[in-house]
Parts: structure tokens; sequence; C-alpha cells
């Protein structure tokens, strides 16, 4: 199960786990986004390649125009793992 | 012993997978290593759903523990060779503008497994890796 809901505090909630499966069932959310977007993974259990894909191709689409993606309160383990993918350095991690 | 179960070649049998990794583990394995171990299974999975050719109807998956180790080995049918030990780098350094999307899961499978190994015969490919499970700390319990 993978979901994104709002916070009720201006960000994004990443709820369950963001694999393969779920990747493709998430992308038209992503596409939907605009402008700075602060996504908060307190509730984001597991995310594979597929889902920094979904991340990657949005961070690129918003930075083109002027926006970006902020990823607050990942666990140490998926923090771990996007700086093994070498996110840290492309996505604004918090 | 070894335990083996074969899933649908599909991107939906996921759960299915992460259902049975988990069955196989131990109690008090930390969270990190029960995420790692899924991630590693996920990627190698779909890069076979998504790239072997023709491939059969199943993908066989077999679990062994050894102590603190778990090995895993997945198993592809009728395709064509393909080893992910020797597949290109990836170099997570570069900027952006001149990533590509590819490769990226098998460069995380390669930097949190312990060992991956890869054969091929008779048209069957079978990649195998090692993860050590560490054990729940007091930090994870909180």
């Amino acid at each position: 199960m993978f979901e994104i809901k709002p916070d009720g505090e201006g960000r994004l909630l990443l709820i369950g786990r963001f694999d393969a499966a779920q990747a493709e069932k998430a992308m038209a959310a992503f596409y939907a986004l605009e402008g700075q977007v602060a996504l908060d993974c307190k509730q984001l259990k597991y995310v594979s390649s597929s889902g920094l894909g979904v991340l990657f191709e949005t961070q690129r689409r918003l930075g083109e125009a002027g926006g970006g993606l902020k990823l607050v309160n990942l666990s140490p383990h998926l923090r771990e793992l996007f700086t093994i993918a070498g996110f840290d350095r492309i996505i604004d991690i918090e | 012993m070894e335990t083996t179960r074969d899933f649908p070649r599909s991107i939906d049998a996921l759960d299915g997978l992460f259902s049975f990794l988990g069955d196989q583990l131990p109690g008090a394995v930390a969270e990190k290593a029960a995420v790692y171990l899924n991630l590693a299974a996920e990627e190698i999975f779909t890069n076979m759903v998504r790239h072997n050719e023709p491939g059969g109807e199943r993908i066989t998956v077999a679990v062994e523990l050894d102590g603190d180790r778990i090995r895993v080995r997945l198993t592809d049918y009728d395709v064509e060779p393909f080893d992910p030990t020797t597949a290109p780098e990836v170099d997570v350094t570069r900027p952006m503008a001149e990533r590509q999307p590819g490769g990226l899961g098998l460069h995380l499978v390669k930097s949190i497994v312990d060992r991956l190994s890869y054969e091929y015969r008779d048209r069957t490919m079978q990649v195998t890796f090692i993860k050590k499970l560490e054990r729940t700390d007091v930090r994870d319990q909180a």
C-alpha cells in the first residue's frame, strides 16, 4: 500500500511502501505537483529504485520551472538509501 | 533448510514476494535489514520481469538462513543471458542533468548486499545474493 495525502500543515505525507507496483500507480499524483513541495516521509516505510525514479522525474520537472522537492523526516535507513542513490545531491533532504 | 516458492512473472507479485521473505526472517531482525532484504529482492525480481526476454510464466525464489545471514536465489526461465554483476556502474555523483534513469536498481543492490552472484545455463538465469541480518537494537525498539 502507498498513499499520498496532505498533512494539513502544507506538506504531503508519503505513507507506506513506494515499490515498483505502487510507483506506476503514484505517477499521476506526482505529475500533478507544482512549485515547491515538502514531502513528509515519517510514515514512509520503504522505497525502491522505482519510487526513487518517480521522485527523480518529479524533481527534474519541478526544478525546470524553478520549484523542487524537499524531503523531511526520512528514517535513518531510508536516508542512507537516498545517499547511496546519490539523491542527497539532487533533492533537498532535511 | 531452503524454502522455495514460485511467483507469477509480474510486478503485481511484489506483495507476495515481500510476505514470503518476511515469513522466512527470524525474530528480532532490525527494520533496516528487513527493508534492505526486500529491496535487493525487488530490484532483481523487477529487472527480470521488465528486461529478461522472452521469459516464462514464473520466477522461483529460494531462501535459506545460515546463522546471521540470509541467502536469496531468484531463478528466471527461458531467458537470454544478462549478468547483473558485470552491468555498467551508475555514477550517482553526476549532476541531475547528466544522470540517466537506468541502472539505479542494480547500483542499490550491489551497495547493500554482502555478495551477489550470477549463473546462466540452459536458458535459465539464477541470481543469488547474501545479506547479513542485523539484529534489532535498542534504538529500533524505541
